[in-house]
Formats: structure tokens, sequence, C-alpha cells
């Protein structure tokens, strides 16, 4: 190790000797090739890093079964965040329910009210991820299932209670609501039951892929900003010591 | 050890931001032309080395590095770091553009620090050179630790309590940090002494 270095600093002693302005000139030509050594370390790290997991920037991902409201949170390292507060919040901003997270860092609730909503998860030391619920996902899933119970309900009172005033009316539903058949809106619900069953799987896939942390193409491109901003002040200052 | 969007609170994050911008005025006054290089090859170390993720200890932890970066860069450090986290955030969605201040002070700071504190030593004997390159390392990712709690006290958490949490998420990383940057003087000091402080 040391034998490979020797050459290197018997160089590198030489500038420090000579004044500031000539040192300047011997570092453009001394330094540049050690500086390029050590752009091979930051890149031997990327190499290292490409292969290991990724931390610190907290996944939350909600989605919505029937009136159940499922959470899911993981660092962008993997790792699942357990035993975490969670807080959901409505569009307004109110704070509806909290909760924690377990040991698979899953949470679930029931949602009463089938509206927007902002689920938070608190990972701890300033860690902080949120994933909002559009209430077009309660739409199709909940509410949908719930009005069409309310609206068959009283019809099917009025079908067989009242005869003679409503009887054209009720005698057009009755083929609907009698048993035997299936009504549009059970059937919608079963058939939603049943997609959010098969969709369970897909939707974990996609979190999955959701936190697979940054690529190579973000990190290049972070480390290349970098280079480039050392470029312009590099100019800057170079155009500035031309003028003085 | 970064500080998401949306934890702290405003007159913290305007405080950092302004101890950040302050900072960042020092630190480019104090880069020339012979010291550009240096700033973009440390700034870039930052950037990467949020990614180099530790798996030891009960939380998820990765190498901040801001004690070998303020080693050998002292006030030029802030700059370099500000850019790091800003590309972090653009890019990897670590901390967030409103805490960006906030989280250059948290690193910055002892970066800094460690620069007055252990740059002197750094020409002495081997021995305490290497001591000075392990404690630069090891004390800059505890003082930052011990500011994430300050940052956070003023939001509901108690200090004590995040700051013991957060620094004893790091222990591992004081230590390899130590470890590394007390290697890195090492290294520097036969190929590069230009690089060191002086």
């Amino acid at each position: 190790m040391k034998q490979l270095f020797l050459p290197s600093s018997e160089r590198s002693g030489l500038p420090s000797s000579i004044g500031f302005f000539t040192a300047s000139f011997a570092i453009r030509e001394v330094v540049m090739p050690k500086i390029f050594k050590l752009s091979i370390f930051v890149t031997a790290m990327i190499v290292l890093v490409s292969g290991s997991a990724w931390a610190h920037s907290v996944v939350v991902f909600a989605w919505v079964e029937g009136d159940t409201v499922y959470v899911e949170g993981k660092f962008g390292s993997g790792r699942k965040v357990v035993d975490s507060p969670v807080e959901v919040y409505d569009s307004q901003g109110n704070l509806l329910l909290t909760g924690t997270t377990d040991k698979n860092g899953e949470f679930s609730f029931k949602a009463r009210r089938k509206s927007e909503m902002k689920v938070v998860l608190l990972a701890g030391m300033g860690h902080r991820g949120e994933w909002t619920i559009p209430a077009s996902d309660f739409d199709t899933a909940g509410s949908g299932e719930v009005t069409g119970a309310e609206s068959s309900g009283p019809r099917q009172i009025a079908a067989s209670g009242s005869v003679s005033a409503e009887e054209v009316v009720a005698g057009t539903d009755t083929p609907r609501v009698s048993p035997g058949y299936v009504t549009g809106a059970e059937m919608q619900a079963a058939i939603e039951a049943a997609l959010d069953k098969k969709l369970k799987p897909m939707m974990k896939l996609l979190v999955d892929e959701k936190q697979s942390g940054p690529s190579m193409t973000e990190i290049m491109g972070g480390i290349g900003y970098i280079f480039g901003l050392v470029g312009v002040v590099a100019y800057m200052a170079s155009r500035r010591k031309k003028s003085l | 050890m970064h500080i998401s969007e949306g934890v702290l609170s405003a007159p913290v994050l305007v405080t950092g931001g302004a101890l950040a911008a302050a900072g960042i005025a020092v630190g480019l006054k104090k880069i020339d032309y012979d010291h550009v290089a240096r700033v973009g090859i440390l700034s870039a170390t930052i950037f990467v080395a949020s990614l180099v993720h530790v798996p030891i200890g009960p939380s998820s932890v990765h190498l901040i590095m801001n004690g070998l970066v303020g080693l050998l860069l002292g006030w030029a450090a802030v700059p370099a770091i500000f850019v790091a986290l800003l590309l972090q955030a653009v890019f990897f969605q670590f901390g967030g553009i409103t805490v960006l201040g906030v989280n250059t002070v948290l690193m910055a700071l002892p970066a800094v620090l460690c620069y007055y504190l252990f740059g002197p030593l750094i020409h002495k004997s081997r021995k305490v050179f290497l001591a000075a390159g392990f404690a630069s390392g090891f004390f800059a990712v505890l003082l930052t630790a011990l500011l994430v709690g300050l940052a956070l006290m003023f939001t509901a958490e108690s200090f004590f309590e995040v700051a013991l949490l957060v620094v004893g998420a790091h222990l591992p990383i004081m230590i390899i940090e130590g470890i590394i940057t007390a290697f890195c003087v090492g290294f520097l000091k036969k190929v590069q002494p230009d690089m060191l402080p002086n």
C-alpha cells in the first residue's frame, strides 16, 4: 500500500511549498488526475449502492375493500413501518381516527364516511408519509352498494304494503325485487367484492413497485447535476480571474 | 437523516431556512477557483452516501458523511450539503423542498463545528490525526442526531425521547462513519495532503 502511493505523495508535497497562485496552476496539472482518482471512488460507491436497499422515504399506501380501508407503510428500503401511529384525516383536515400499524406494517379500519380521506403515517424521528384516498374509491366499492340497498328497501315495502295508488309503479318494480332474482345493486356489490379480492395481490404488487427506490438514472442524473454545477461555478470563477 | 415534509412547525422551518441561507452565503464566499472541484466531489459524496443503507439497529438508517465533508471543506460544506439535499429531495423524495433549510442546518452545522474542532489536529502525528478523523465522523452524526431531536422538540415530541431514539438508531452509523472518515484522512494524507484543511 505504502509503496503504491509513494510517488503521488512526493508530487503533492510540491505545491504546498510554492506560493498561492503558482499552486493553483500546479493543482490543475498535478491534482486533477488525483481528483479523477477520487471520482473513481465515488463511482465505486455508486456501484456498491446499486445493490443495497434504500432508506428514508416513507411510503404509505391505502386501498378500499368494501367499507374497510387497508393501510400499509414501508420505508423506501422495503422495511415495514412497524408499531407506528397512523392518523386519518378528512378532506377538511379534521382528525377522524388514529391507530397503530401491526407487525406487518399494516393497519385497517372501517370507513364510516365515504368521502375523501388522508392517511398519515408517522414513522418516528421526523419521518412521515401520507396517502390520499379519493372519494371515487369509495363510490365504486362502498357507497354504491349502500345507496342501492337503501333505495331497494322502501320500494320493497311499497310493493308489498300499499296497493292502489302506487300499483302501476310497484307493478313494474316487482319482478326485480322478488326472491330468486338478483337485483342490479346486489350483482354490482358481488362483482365488486370478488374484484377486490382478486385485485388485492395486484395492489400489493403495485405498492412494492412504487417502493423500489431511486433508479440508476436518477442517481447518475443527480451526480451529473452536481458536476454540471461545478463546471458553471468554475467557469464563473475563471472569468472573474481573467477580468482582474 | 432527513426530516420529512409536514412534520415541523413553521417557525422551525423559517429559522432553519434563514440559518441555511446565511451558512450558504458564508460558504460560497469561501469557495475560490481552486476549491470548486473539491466541493463538487464532496457534494456528490453526500448525495450518494444517503443511499448506502445500514441494516443494523431498530430503524432504517443510512450514511451521512457530514463529518468527512465538514473536515475537508469547512464552511464550504454548507453549500455542498445544500446542493446534495436539494437533489436528494428532487430525485429520491428524501426530505423535501420546504424542509431543505432545516435539513441543511442539521447536517452542515455539525460539519462546520467538526472543521473547527478537529481540523487543527489533522497535521499532528499519525495517532492523533486518525483519532481526529474518527472523532469527526462520530461526533458529526451524534450532533446531527441531537439537532434532529431539537428540531422535533417544537412539534409535540419531547426532546429527550426523540434524541435518545435517533442517537440509538444512529450508533452503528457513528462508528462506521468514524472509521470511514479516519480511513479517508489517512488516505488523503498519503495521496493528496492538499485536500486537508490548513
